[in-house]
């Protein structure tokens, strides 16, 4: 009783961990290249999600600005020192592609 | 050979997992909306079957039977089928960010799909050989691509039709789907 109890245990532990290493590999070959100029941008948004932008939600519309698809801010409830905080934030820090963009006000 | 076709058709049109046993009906009405999502996930859910069940089958017989662990295999097959559906869900992500969006949360929950797991517990208990084996995780789930496929171009259909407002939406896809599983029990003749 108690053995097979150990090997059940045991064959699990062994189990989980090809599993988990093959994951893991996987995970190193399928990263997907993130641009972490979005997350950033999402951050200094307000994050009411009014969706008056006419984005779905804040991490929609950081996403049109970091593309470049909206040239300036169009954020209502967005307070005007962090309009320029984002304007500065996007300026000084270059993209993957080592672009950076320049918003108007 | 004839009987390994016989099961073939027996398992995509006349056992059909969505219309004659009612499994895995979380996506068949979630993401039958759009035709493009409806086939991508039909051909995840394929991938996901045919791998898991070749897996397991294998785990079963050549890991649990001879170690005596024969009633380990409910927690083993779902460890298999979850790290599966992980890596799916990677490889769409990477490959097709687009099909992503769309199955959204329906992707991560193949992973409680039923069919999977009826695939893989009815390969052990109706205790087929190999090629049967084989052949089944193929039927099954083209059976469930194909019903999901057909499903979604009669809701775009739906969409344009003058529907009583009582039946709009999910009422009039649930009334189709009761139509579509007794036009299918129709096939029964066939073999």
């Amino acid at each position: 009783m108690l053995n097979t109890i150990l090997i059940a245990v045991v064959m699990m532990l062994i189990l989980g961990g090809i599993l988990g290493l093959g994951l893991g590999f996987a995970d190193r070959f399928l990263k997907v290249e993130a641009d972490e100029r979005v997350e950033k941008v999402t951050e200094l948004l307000p994050g009411y999600n009014c969706g008056g932008c006419g984005y779905p939600g804040c991490s929609g519309m950081a996403e049109a600005l970091v593309s470049g698809e909206m040239d300036s801010i169009l954020c209502k409830p967005c307070k005007q020192d962090k309009k320029q905080e984002i304007i500065d934030y996007l300026k000084n820090t270059p993209g993957p592609d080592g672009n950076t963009i320049n918003l108007k006000g | 050979m004839s009987e390994l076709v016989t099961l073939l058709v027996t398992s995509v049109l006349i056992n059909n997992v969505i219309l004659n046993q009612f499994l895995g009906m979380c996506p068949f009405m979630g993401v039958s909306k759009k035709k493009s999502s409806a086939l991508g996930m039909g051909v995840a859910v394929v991938f996901v079957i045919v791998v898991a069940a070749i897996v397991t089958y294998g785990l079963y017989y050549l890991v649990l039977v001879p170690l005596g662990l024969e009633f380990m295999e409910l927690i083993t097959f779902i460890l298999v089928i979850a790290s599966l559906v992980q890596l799916t869900e990677m490889f769409i992500k990477k490959y097709s960010p687009s099909l992503y969006k769309s199955l959204g949360v329906y992707l991560p929950l193949i992973t409680t799909n039923c069919v999977v797991l009826n695939v893989c517990l009815v390969n052990i208990t109706n205790t087929y050989d190999f090629s049967h084996m084989l052949v089944y995780s193929v039927g099954t789930p083209l059976g469930f691509a194909l019903v999901l496929y057909i499903f979604s171009t009669i809701r775009e259909r739906l969409e344009l039709s003058n529907v009583p407002k009582a039946f709009r939406g999910n009422g009039i896809a649930l009334i189709c789907a009761a139509i579509m599983s007794m036009a299918f029990s129709g096939l029964a003749g066939i073999v």
